[in-house]
């Protein structure tokens, strides 16, 4: 084996202390035979043992109170949001609001409503409390289906995590009447390698029509996957003109 | 001549982490546990990055409140799979960022280090002390302004490796970076520290650790 250089013997120093460097009897050799070496890893280790010697500061006893009280008063922001029935060109949506504007909306399935709301609470990790839609909802929600492109400005994502955020932004940079792939999205966000992240993403939107992410589709032009089923995402698309030139849309399964 | 059992590569202070606790599945319900159990620790960590414990204070309230904000998202199976330690520590490092990035500006630590006298005669007034004791808060000080010259990556590295006594891999996984990447910030921080320290270390070390060249024979 080539003997080592003082530059490799340097580098080896932090990990030689570990004791796991297999080349431990090389840089042994080296350092016995090169006193430059062993006066840089003396000197090493002396800066590895000053730091060391920093005190250990305790937090003042008021921190773990003045935390608790913290996060007390974030939980209070918390507050539950307002839902409400809303009827659309594909059947009646359930819609979850607050001041701040649309955070969720869901498309009934005819499945039984507690089941619903129960499972937009998980996603929000807030309370819903029914009630009537105010004017700027309905209208928000109308307006996605006359121009296909609502108020973004109405919708309230901001609680999504960053990543969540940025690729339901550049999912409505789609126009209306085309699709585009989760690898797409991926690029647009400078991650070329994440199209399962966005995947995800997309089945985890909240606010469904409103960020589109019914217009990401998979590399092949297949639908994929819609969280309402795939013949409902194929009914928006076509809602917005756009038809599925590969494989048609599956259709439903009939009930059993 | 026999191995050299230098204390530089021994046993006489080796860093070891100690075990990771083993917590049970977090949620918000335990989070006033996870506060006691790591409020010192990640305040220490955030006091070594900005050298200012009012920030340090504020960071790790900060990091907390992200903290259960993000736990109480995740779901069971999110939960169990996360690894508390590294992730607190990432927590803090973000907040610390984020805030040191905001207020660089302003960095007491560095125009204080313009003058390092006026540093230790600042130490030495006060109280009547015997002079050892007077002399080695003087050179924690120094020790302790040395580290906030770093760049704050090369901080981090160092402060994770050598204080807070992580492992390479563990780093890794706190600053989300390959091991290689930890390794050489952590090599290229203590030699900017070699640097800035050289002359002052050989007095910090206490006189009667054995050198390499007594342990020879």
């Amino acid at each position: 084996m080539t003997p080592l250089r003082c530059c490799d013997v340097e580098r080896l120093w932090d990990e030689m202390r570990e004791g796991v460097q297999p080349r431990r009897e090389h840089v042994l050799a080296h350092l016995r035979a090169c006193p430059e070496c062993q006066e840089i890893y003396r000197e090493n280790e002396g800066i590895a043992y000053c730091l060391t010697c920093l005190p250990l500061v305790d937090p003042p006893q008021s921190l773990v109170p003045k935390i608790l009280d913290h996060i007390k008063a974030t939980v209070k922001i918390a507050a539950p949001d307002s839902i409400a029935r809303v009827e659309s060109p594909i059947g009646r949506l359930y819609v979850a609001f607050r001041h701040t504007g649309i955070t969720a909306v869901a498309v009934d399935r005819g499945e039984d409503e507690e089941l619903v709301l129960a499972k937009l609470q998980r996603r929000l990790g807030r309370g819903l409390i029914p009630s009537q839609a105010p004017q700027w909802v309905t209208e928000t929600v109308a307006a996605f289906f006359q121009t296909h492109r609502p108020d973004l400005e109405k919708v309230d994502i901001s609680e999504l995590t960053p990543f969540e955020q940025s690729a339901l932004r550049a999912a409505a940079t789609i126009p209306p009447g085309e699709v585009r792939s989760y690898g797409w999205i991926a690029e647009k966000l400078g991650q070329p390698t994440a199209a399962r992240a966005v995947g995800r993403a997309m089945a985890r939107n909240p606010v469904a029509l409103l960020y589109p992410c019914h217009r990401v589709v998979d590399a092949t032009g297949a639908l994929h996957q819609y969280a309402y089923g795939v013949e409902v995402k194929a009914r928006i698309l076509a809602l917005e003109g756009y038809h599925s030139k590969g494989a048609p849309p599956q259709a439903a399964r009939p009930p059993r | 001549m026999s191995a050299l059992a230098a204390p530089f590569i021994g046993d006489h202070y080796r860093v070891t982490a100690p075990a990771t606790v083993s917590h049970p599945v977090p949620g918000p319900e335990t989070f006033e546990s996870i506060v006691d159990d790591y409020q010192r620790r990640l305040y220490g960590f955030a006091l070594r990055m900005t050298g200012n414990r009012e920030d340090a204070e504020e960071i790790v309230q900060d990091a907390f409140v992200r903290a259960y904000r993000a736990l109480a998202k995740m779901d069971p199976q999110q939960r169990s799979e996360l690894r508390l330690q590294p992730w607190l520590y990432t927590i803090t490092l973000n907040v610390t960022r984020n805030r040191l990035r905001s207020k660089r500006a302003t960095n007491v630590a560095l125009d204080a280090l313009a003058d390092p006298d006026a540093l230790l005669n600042e130490t030495q007034e006060g109280p009547d002390q015997p002079q050892h004791i007077v002399d080695r808060a003087a050179d924690m000080v120094l020790v302790e302004q040395a580290l906030l010259q770093l760049p704050m990556h090369l901080r981090a590295a160092a402060t994770l490796r050598f204080i807070e006594g992580r492992s390479h891999p563990e780093i890794a996984e706190i600053l989300n970076q390959p091991i290689g990447t930890v390794k050489s910030h952590v090599h290229r921080a203590v030699r900017i520290l070699r640097r800035i320290l050289g002359p002052q270390v050989g007095r910090i070390v206490p006189s009667d650790r054995p050198t390499a060249a007594e342990e020879e024979e």
